[in-house]
């Protein structure tokens, strides 16, 4: 290393764990560790199958919605259309907070509201207390918000002797039972109706029905009536706060919001700086999205909009919440996560959260965005445990109506995480390993001759070999996690022993070129190297039977996803300098126009996570020198299809054989090729448009099948389930072929395919292409 | 009728999300449609909040007596209280969303979409609109500091419901349970709602 880079590695050390993020912060009260909630959530069946049948079809109808809308009213109101300009409002009210907080406190003073800006939670419990106090309120109803949910605001009342009511069905019987809200708009999606109507029956001291929903609705009707029509206060939160005219927006729809804001004499609003929009336009954008992506349904029943006291005698009181807002504002990247309108979408489709449940997927807060703002809110220790649930998919980051970050912002909770605790020993070890090509390179082989005990000689790890060494130390982790998934083998010829003269870069150069002929440089990334070297040769055989010129550097090595996935940035770092300066070479020595990778994980991580590493610690010509690089990188499938179809370079296929039939494919969409990539037809059209196949769409084809790198081994019950569930919609297709074009899915898919003795086939995309050609 | 395409569509919107929609021709019609609606088929009584005798709607409410419903002006929220249907009118209608804009200052006025158990709500043809936009410049202009200020403007977008238990949607929790809109193509004499300014004074009188 220069000094230079020497002096950039420090830098690069001390922006690992940037200030801003709060310190310890006491825990709130009662929160059960995350073990605990972690082991509750895996265990309430209940709950994982109404959210995984909740997933599906909110998908479906939020989809259904916004194509509608556009279809109607033009492509204005499309999706991206209108995420964008959501987007754009809540970046200028991000900007310029300081003019808008002044605006709306004018606004809204001048309509009669008080203002009150809050530093912390305490300061926004104490200030609404007092409120209590001076007017000798001791009953106070409430309607659903989070913020309260935030600074336990009940908690803090209650220990005063003031009693609150929240008022939302759900709230009110998660706080008959001693519970959060596991969901940020269902808050007891976990409950079923039995356990309902069991915490109704308790409350009310009458029978109240286990089964019938309607008669558990009427009965927070009766009971709350009398509470509406005494309580001396009456608090909500706020969906925006206007700041052209002080307005503060809410939507609800069960009616209690319109009782809470209207009848009690004062009216307390609870909101972060977060909820600030600079128009009422800007409202109707955030209306447009809030409820089709929360619900799935077109618009909440009441948006009320609220301009001070309504009446002589009303008083309203809006207290303005900061308690990390502004670190959070502070911070370049966090500052996205300020935009979030909580509608929960982020929660709704993420994998792991159906498995979990909120309890355990966040802290007060949950889902993707829980797992962002806790360490802001309630500090990095009560975000540690929860981070580790996520998977990477991505899949949040579509969906999220004002397009936060979230998975990368997940990942550098993580980093902070792992900067502020340390790695667990076996991930040091392994990344340490990983960092090291040439020892890696030794210990793969070393592996690949030890293995035979593990293996007996098969492609797998499997469990009945491994059970026999349980007893050692060591091997019982081992084992358990084979007992659901083999692991693949490692391969006695890693595909650099097999590629001959294609790692003379040189020559590429020096023979001339046709004036048609093409270079291309191949990346494989270490699975492909290491574990599946025939996806490898299926690439490399495709390539050149469309007269392209391969090369492969020998110098490529892993390109560092695991390590940045796992938060280590330390080695990750080292390897994404690596693999640039690596591929940088094998260009300048070849002349390749492209460099071609069939893992799509990798693509992701060479061209959208070394930007945002480098960008992050401000590693300046790093970035440029990626960014040059990143315009060359193409994953297989699009080269496939852009480039070798486009050009008719695909030679003719082969007949099928005497008495073979043609397979029936399925195609498992992973994550980084749909989510990252935005690829959903590419691999489609190749299978069914170029190879001619029968292609039969699985359920929820672009659900993460469970991989998740390290995920599946810190959590394996998570991605046990995912696993089962995505190789249960295969076979459900009748297919005999599952394919798709991601190393790390097909490693998972196969290792439970095998464990599990299903009859399905599971195959790159290329080596299903490389089947077929003549 | 340049309106009816938007009717149709501010109709599906509005049954989408569980309300119903009526078109009426007139002041008649729109006694008719309520007179007979199944909601007062029981107890023949409407709460209409106090302003509703103001022009243009005010001329309704004869017309609703000669059917047989009584009438008892809101007052408290004690006295709305679950009675059986309450009346208010909008001055908008959006069809993108099926909402109706109320815009009441007056409590009394607000909670008879609060507490009874039909919410009748007039709205003139006139004021049926295509977008959600049109809500936003109408917010912009009635929150305008000032005597005219309104301060509490809701878009009511069906009945109160909630699908909190195992996701299933039930209909009318705290808010009404059945929300019914009444389209009319001409309202009388002038179209325009009641003046915000009697609005003002009703409710300095409370
Ligand atoms: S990336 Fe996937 S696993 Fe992680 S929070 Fe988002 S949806 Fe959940
Ligand atoms: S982060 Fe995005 S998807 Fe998640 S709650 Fe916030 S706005 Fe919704």
């Amino acid at each position: 290393m220069s000094n230079k880079e020497h002096a950039q590695a420090n830098e690069a050390q001390t922006l690992i764990s940037r200030p801003g993020i709060a310190g310890p912060i006491p825990a709130v009260h009662d929160m059960p560790p995350f073990a605990e909630r972690l082991q509750r959530g895996l265990e309430d069946e209940n709950m994982h199958r109404a959210l995984e049948r909740f997933a599906p079809s909110w998908r479906q109808s939020r989809q259904a919605l916004f194509e509608a809308t556009a279809a109607e009213y033009g492509s204005d109101y499309s999706f991206v259309a209108l995420r964008q300009r959501l987007r754009a409002a809540k970046d200028e009210a991000i900007a310029h907070q300081q003019e808008l907080v002044a605006r709306f406190k004018e606004q809204a003073t001048a309509a009669g509201a008080v203002v009150y800006e809050a530093r912390s939670a305490e300061d926004a419990n104490r200030y609404i207390y007092e409120l209590c106090r001076r007017k000798g309120i001791t009953l106070v109803v409430k309607s659903k918000t989070m913020v309260s949910e935030e600074i336990e605001l009940n908690h803090y009342l209650e220990e005063r002797g003031i009693k609150a009511v929240e008022t939302d069905l759900g709230e009110w019987v998660a706080q008959l039972d001693h519970e959060r809200p596991s969901h940020m708009v269902m808050p007891i999606i976990h409950k079923t109706r039995q356990q309902v109507g069991e915490v109704l029956s308790r409350a009310t001291g009458r029978e109240i029905s286990r089964e019938n929903v309607a008669e558990q609705v009427a009965v927070i009707r009766r009971e709350h009536r009398q509470a509406f029509l005494t309580a001396g206060m009456g608090i909500s939160g706020a969906n925006a706060l206007i700041a052209e005219s002080g307005t503060v927006m809410l939507n609800t729809n069960e009616g209690n919001g319109r009782m809470v804001t209207s009848l009690p004499p004062v009216h307390v609003v609870l909101a972060g700086y977060d909820k600030l929009l600079p128009t009422f336009a800007d409202a109707m954008t955030q209306i447009r999205l809030l409820a089709r992506s929360a619900t799935g349904q077109p618009m909440t029943s009441y948006t009320t909009f609220i301009t001070g006291p309504d009446r002589p005698g009303k008083e309203v009181h809006i207290v303005l919440l900061d308690n990390g807002r502004s670190a959070m504002r502070a911070d370049p990247r966090f500052k996205e996560a300020l935009r979030c309108i909580r509608c929960a979408a982020c929660a709704n489709i993420c994998p792991p959260y159906q498995q979990v449940g909120g309890h355990a997927f966040g802290y007060i807060y949950s889902g993707a965005i829980g797992l962002v703002v806790t360490p802001f809110h309630h500090g990095l220790e009560a975000a540690a445990g929860p981070q580790s649930l996520c998977v990477s998919c991505n899949a949040c980051e579509t969906v999220c109506p004002v397009e936060i970050p979230l998975p990368s912002l997940i990942l550098d909770v993580r980093s902070r995480v792992v900067a502020s605790e340390g790695l667990p020993w076996l991930k040091r070890l392994i990344f340490g390993v990983l960092a090291r090509p040439r020892l890696f390179d030794l210990f793969t082989r070393l592996a690949a001759l030890g293995q035979w005990p593990a293996t007996r000689g098969t492609p797998y790890v499997r469990y009945r070999y491994l059970r026999l060494f349980e007893g050692l130390p060591g091997l019982r982790p081992l084992a358990r996690l084979t007992r659901w998934r083999s692991l693949p083998a490692f391969a006695r010829r890693p595909l650099r022993d097999r590629i001959g003269a294609r790692a003379n870069l040189a020559a590429a150069r020096q023979e001339g070129r046709r004036p048609d002929e093409m270079t291309v440089c191949y990346f494989a990334g270490c699975m492909t190297d290491r574990l599946y070297p025939e996806m490898g040769e299926a690439v490399i055989q495709i390539l050149e039977r469309c007269g392209l010129r391969v090369v492969f550097p020998r110098a490529q090595h892993c390109c560092g996803l695991p390590a940045l996935n796992s938060g280590d940035r330390q080695h990750g770092l080292a390897m994404a300098r690596q693999t640039v300066r690596m591929l940088e070479r094998a260009l300048d020595e070849s002349g390749a126009d492209y460099i071609v990778c069939a893992s799509t994980s990798c693509v992701v991580t060479l061209i959208q996570d070394y930007l945002r590493l480098f960008e992050d610690l401000q590693l300046q010509s790093w970035l440029n020198r990626t960014r040059a690089l990143a315009g060359r990188i193409m994953d297989f499938t699009s080269f496939l299809l852009r480039v070798l179809v486009a050009q008719q370079r695909l030679p003719a296929l082969r007949r099928l054989r005497p008495g073979e039939t043609a397979p029936v494919v399925t195609y498992h969409d992973s994550c980084q090729s749909c989510n990252c990539l935005g690829l959903r037809t590419e691999a489609r059209q190749v299978i069914r448009d170029v190879l001619g196949l029968e292609l039969r769409e699985m359920r929820d084809s672009d659900v993460c099948c469970g991989f998740g790198g390290s995920t599946s081994i810190e959590h394996p019950e998570i991605a046990e389930r995912l696993l089962e569930r995505k190789l249960r919609h295969a076979e459900e297709t009748g297919a005999t072929l599952l394919v798709s074009d991601n190393p790390g899915c097909l490693m998972h898919l196969r290792g439970g395919v095998d464990a599990n003795g299903r009859p399905l086939r599971v195959l790159h995309l290329a080596q299903l292409v490389a089947e077929y050609l003549a | 009728m340049k309106s009816s395409a938007l009717f149709a569509q501010f109709q599906s919107r509005l049954s989408a999300a569980g309300g119903v929609a009526h078109w009426a021709e007139d002041l008649a019609q729109a006694a008719e449609i309520i007179a007979t609606h199944p909601a007062l088929a029981e107890q023949r009584l409407i709460v209409p909040p106090a302003f509703a005798a103001c022009q243009p709607w005010g001329a309704l409410l004869p017309l609703l007596s000669a059917r047989g419903i009584r009438l008892e002006e809101a007052m408290t929220p004690e006295h709305v209280a679950d009675a059986p249907a309450g009346l208010s009118c909008a001055s908008l209608a959006i069809a993108e969303t099926g909402s109706v804009f109320l815009a009441d200052n007056a409590l009394a006025a607000r909670i008879v979409g609060m507490l009874t158990l039909t919410h009748f709500v007039l709205v003139s043809a006139g004021q049926l609109v295509p977008l959600l936009d049109e809500a936003a410049t109408l917010l912009q202009t009635l929150t305008r500091p000032g005597p005219q200020q309104q301060h509490y403007i809701s878009l009511v977008t069906g009945p109160s419901r909630t699908a909190d238990i195992e996701r299933t949607l039930t209909i009318g929790v705290q808010g009404p349970r059945a929300l019914c809109v009444i389209v009319v193509a001409t309202p009388a004499s002038d179209p325009s709602l009641f003046s915000s300014e009697e609005a003002k004074d009703r409710d300095n009188e409370q």
